[in-house]
């Protein structure tokens, strides 16, 4: 099990480097002036285009920005984001706890109430409840999440005064602000510093916050996790094994939960793996519509402004999350399915 | 059951309370004002977009600034007096401006304002000149250069000792000496690169030593490497508490403050990209004002409890004819001939081609459904608010005159051939793209053979391809650098103006106007000189001028004191005018 984690971490290396090369490839196709022009706004500044070019060396050959790049990132460097006016390191990280912020609290909810809904629906097949659920994943499913956050803002937000945008109260904020030492930022989460510091009002005031992101968020992607929980459970209990417990007069609940369940989870976990996998990416409709300045918000503003440093990062910064993603995955197939053995 | 509709009723009802509320002024002596702009650098010698000028601006202060409303006349700041002809601040040639500098004046760190301070700040931001900056306009002044260094990125012989002998401290007076008169100096005083710094505070940070013999190595600063990026120390009202960036900005009174204390205490600037978020965070009072783009104007007009202002800004936007378009490889000109297929590369040399096309654009109808009425029409690039302004004649919408001037063109070729182009705007600009259609559909209507495709291209890359000659028109605007018309016609009109080049516009004529009106300072003179390029405008037909924009500024009807300037664009926001009440 132990080599089989290492020999995975070892691949990792070469994963990276094959999705640097990709997405360095990528931008190189835009010329230099369209990236040189990245530095500047107005049609006012655009008389330095030239000399931008020569100043960060855009003309030069693939493989020399290339290298330069890698000599940059290995001395610890990973350039400068124009979007958040730092250095990209330094930016990863303001942006970076509010996105896992938002998952911590939403990536459960997706999988427990996804496998929850799915199960309840798999079992009660072509009832009322199978049919409300159904619904409720294909209207989930095909909603579009900034439409469906903008209506909870205008009706929660907008009407009811509740839940305002942000991740944290004005109050609150200049009260951090006025007393940095009375409130340290152990992790950038105001839910845990909150914690942490003993302020449950902030911690509380942060999850107010995250009620309508986090809402909006699950309602959208718990459709996935449920609809493949349903197939699974249909499958299962149609098997042979079901219908010879359930003629032996096995307890139904016993056969569901224990024995069906447990079976249909396999493909729901590589579904929910993924899912928070791409979660940490952020969520640019959810980020953008609540104010919640992080990695997606930070991805499509990079994006639009080919902030190369930062698509570089994240792309990066990807690739190691969904490798170690499905190395958990991988793990966690051997303890539910005892036949699957990592060699 | 009954308990279970008891509690729901009173959740209700705590509700509605809650929404009731929302009449009270909320946090009387904080603004908050949610924007979406990206705000880049503090460092003045770097800061070249309103949201950065905005943020200088209510940290540091210039010598002198614009008194009111008014974009040509100005209030000292730094300055005790505005030095004028009358006052002896202006010399007769036009060649020396002597500011005598306030005292008392402290900056946020405690350093109190010199003349040296002073002598600093603008030896310093032009001894830097990043590319990409906003110095070009001191050194253009100040040293008859547009920039320390060549095409070849350079630095040129003795610029640093020419920038060491333009500006000298004498006693509390300040002095800068002008190669050539350069009236649109004043304005370009107000600038946030004009803004002064704290001599010792900025050495302490890593700017320009004082020693004009290192100079060279303080020079253009790579981006994000500019000593002022994060920090700032100035002597105005209001000080930097707290910057994370496209998050929020927050200012604090500066209690030291020599001038009268102002109302409010703190400011905050939030960062809110999305429309409808910005617009319930007003209804709700949680932002006292918000940047209201132009479609949803309507919107805002139908809130209640706000107060609107319309301020016009110092703006135009055009469509410009390419004369010489790149040939190579060029989808935008089709076949290259004028064959039916496409368009050769001097198609808008002939004036005939470009008559036709500003006799196709409906100016009534643009303004109506476009703007809903809230736009100014320009006559020409020296639009409403800049000195020596006129209305001259406009082409006026007549399809039949357009007809007329197509049949004429290329000696009637473009009649029997007919052609094919695209007509560009930038991505997301809904008022150029409105306007591209309607010259293209107007063009097309005159005769089946002529075929115009209206394409959108995102913003960095339009700059690119403007300036490649790979738009044959192409719509772009242009916002005031400095109130003075030479800031609009040397860049609409000269051969070597930022427009103007890309144009590929030639007019010896021309050329010639430009240079003299900014090199002579009596306005009666300077009157005479750009009336005539106004009306060259009209007689070159050298561009489509589509509008100049008004914004609109809605304010909760509880914050007081704005005070409209053209000159001042929706990013911006004076602090120290305001209150709430």
């Amino acid at each position: 099990m132990l080599a089989y984690v290492i020999r995975r971490f070892l691949l990792l290396v070469f994963v990276l480097f094959g999705v640097s090369v990709l997405v360095f490839g990528i931008l190189m196709t835009f010329s230099p002036e369209r990236r040189a022009a990245a530095y500047v706004t107005t049609p006012q500044q655009a008389k330095d285009i030239p000399r931008l070019i020569q100043q960060f060396g855009l003309e030069d050959p693939f493989y020399i920005q290339y290298v330069r790049w890698m000599r940059e990132i290995f001395r610890g460097n990973m350039g400068w984001s124009l979007v958040a006016s730092r250095p990209v390191g330094e930016a990863f990280w303001r942006y970076f706890p509010v996105t896992l912020e938002m998952n911590l609290f939403a990536a459960p909810i997706v999988i427990l109430f996804g496998i929850w809904l799915g199960t309840v629906s798999g079992i009660h097949r072509d009832t009322w409840i199978d049919h409300g659920t159904r619904i409720f994943a294909i209207v989930g499913w095909s909603l579009p999440t900034f439409l469906f956050a903008l209506v909870l803002l205008m009706i929660f937000y907008g009407y009811f005064q509740l839940f305002s945008p942000g991740v944290l109260s004005d109050k609150l904020t200049m009260f951090i602000l006025d007393n940095p030492e009375k409130f340290n930022r152990f992790t950038g989460m105001y839910t845990i510093d909150g914690v942490l510091n003993g302020r449950l009002d902030i911690a509380l005031d942060a999850l107010r916050h995250l009620v309508l992101p986090v809402l909006s968020y699950v309602i959208v992607v718990v459709a996935l996790n449920m609809r493949v929980m349903r197939s699974g459970m249909i499958e299962e209990l149609s098997k042979d094994y079901v219908i010879t417990a359930r003629a032996k007069g096995a307890d139904k609940k016993i056969i569901h939960i224990k024995h069906a369940r447990r079976n249909a989870l396999l493909p729901v976990v590589t579904v929910a793996g993924q899912l928070v996998a791409m979660s940490m990416q952020g969520s640019i409709a959810v980020e953008v519509v609540f104010t919640r300045q992080g990695i997606g918000w930070w991805l499509a503003e990079s994006a639009t402004q080919l902030d190369m440093p930062v698509l570089m990062c994240i792309c990066l910064f990807m690739g190691v999350v969904f490798v170690i993603t499905n190395l958990t995955l991988d793990i966690l197939y051997a303890y539910i399915d005892p036949r699957i053995r990592l060699t | 059951m009954k308990r279970g509709s008891i509690v729901v009723c009173i959740c209700f009802l705590l509700l509605f309370l809650t929404v009731s509320l929302h009449a009270v002024v909320k946090n009387p002596d904080t603004f908050i004002l949610a924007n979406y702009g990206n705000l880049r650098t503090l460092d003045p010698c770097v800061a070249y977009d309103v949201t950065s000028s905005q943020r200088l601006w209510n940290i540091y202060e210039p010598l002198i600034f614009f008194d009111g409303s008014h974009t040509d006349k100005f209030k000292p700041v730094l300055a005790t007096e505005v030095p004028t002809l009358e006052n002896g601040g202006i010399s007769r040639d036009g060649k020396t401006y002597t500011f005598s500098i306030r005292k008392g004046a402290k900056f946020h760190e405690g350093g109190d304002l010199t003349p040296e301070d002073v002598v600093y700040s603008f030896k310093r931001n032009m001894i830097a000149d990043p590319d990409g900056g906003p110095m070009w306009m001191l050194l253009e002044a100040l040293t008859g250069r547009g920039s320390t260094r060549d095409k070849d990125g350079k630095i040129i012989e003795g610029i640093f000792d020419t920038i060491d002998k333009c500006v000298e401290a004498k006693g509390d007076k300040v002095i800068f000496h002008l190669p050539r008169p350069y009236p649109p100096l004043m304005g370009i005083l107000n600038y946030s690169s004009s803004v002064i710094l704290d001599r010792e505070w900025a050495i302490s940070k890593g700017c320009w030593d004082g020693d004009i013999k290192k100079a060279a190595k303080y020079n253009n600063p790579a981006p994000g490497h500019e000593p002022l990026l994060k920090i700032a120390n100035g002597t105005n009202a209001y000080k930097m508490k707290h910057w994370e960036p496209n998050k929020g900005f927050v200012f604090e009174r500066f209690e030291g403050y020599w001038g009268p204390k102002p109302r409010l205490k703190t400011a905050i600037i939030k960062y809110v990209k999305e429309w409808s978020t910005r617009k319930l965070m007003l209804q709700n009072g949680d932002a006292d004002r918000v940047r209201v783009d132009i479609q949803y104007v309507p919107e805002v007009k139908a809130m209640k409890g706000l107060t609107l202002y319309e301020v016009p800004l110092l703006s135009v936007t055009a469509a410009f004819f390419c004369q010489k378009i790149n040939p190579t490889g060029n989808p935008n000109i089709g076949s290259g001939k004028l064959d039916g297929n496409g368009i050769p590369p001097n198609f808008f040399s002939d004036i005939n081609v470009r008559k036709a096309f500003l006799h196709a654009f409906d100016r009534e109808t643009y303004k109506k459904d476009v703007f809903n009425g809230l736009v100014i029409m320009p006559t020409s690039a020296n639009v409403e608010g800049l000195a020596y302004h006129k209305d001259v004649t406009v082409y006026e919408f007549d399809l039949e005159k357009s007809k007329k001037y197509m049949k004429e063109a290329w000696g009637g070729k473009v009649w029997e051939k007919g052609f094919k182009m695209i007509i560009t705007h930038n991505t997301g600009n809904e008022m150029r793209e409105a306007a591209a259609l309607m010259l293209a559909e107007n063009i097309m209507s005159l005769n089946p053979k002529f075929k115009i495709e209206v394409r959108n291209v995102e913003w960095k890359d339009y700059l690119v391809k403007y300036r490649g000659f790979e738009f044959p028109l192409f719509l772009i605007g242009w916002v005031a650098d400095y109130a003075d018309p030479h800031n609009f016609m040397y860049t609409f009109m000269h051969s070597q103006g930022v427009y103007g080049r890309y144009m590929a516009y030639q007019n010896d004529e021309v050329d010639r106007l430009c240079e003299a009106g900014i090199q002579t300072i009596d306005p009666k003179k300077r009157e005479k000189i750009y009336h005539k390029l106004q009306d060259l405008w009209y007689t070159e037909a050298i561009a489509v001028p589509l509008y100049q924009q008004i914004v609109v500024r809605a304010y909760r009807d509880w914050v007081k004191g704005y005070v409209p300037n053209a000159m001042l664009t929706d990013a911006n926001e004076m602090l120290m005018d305001i209150w709430k009440e």
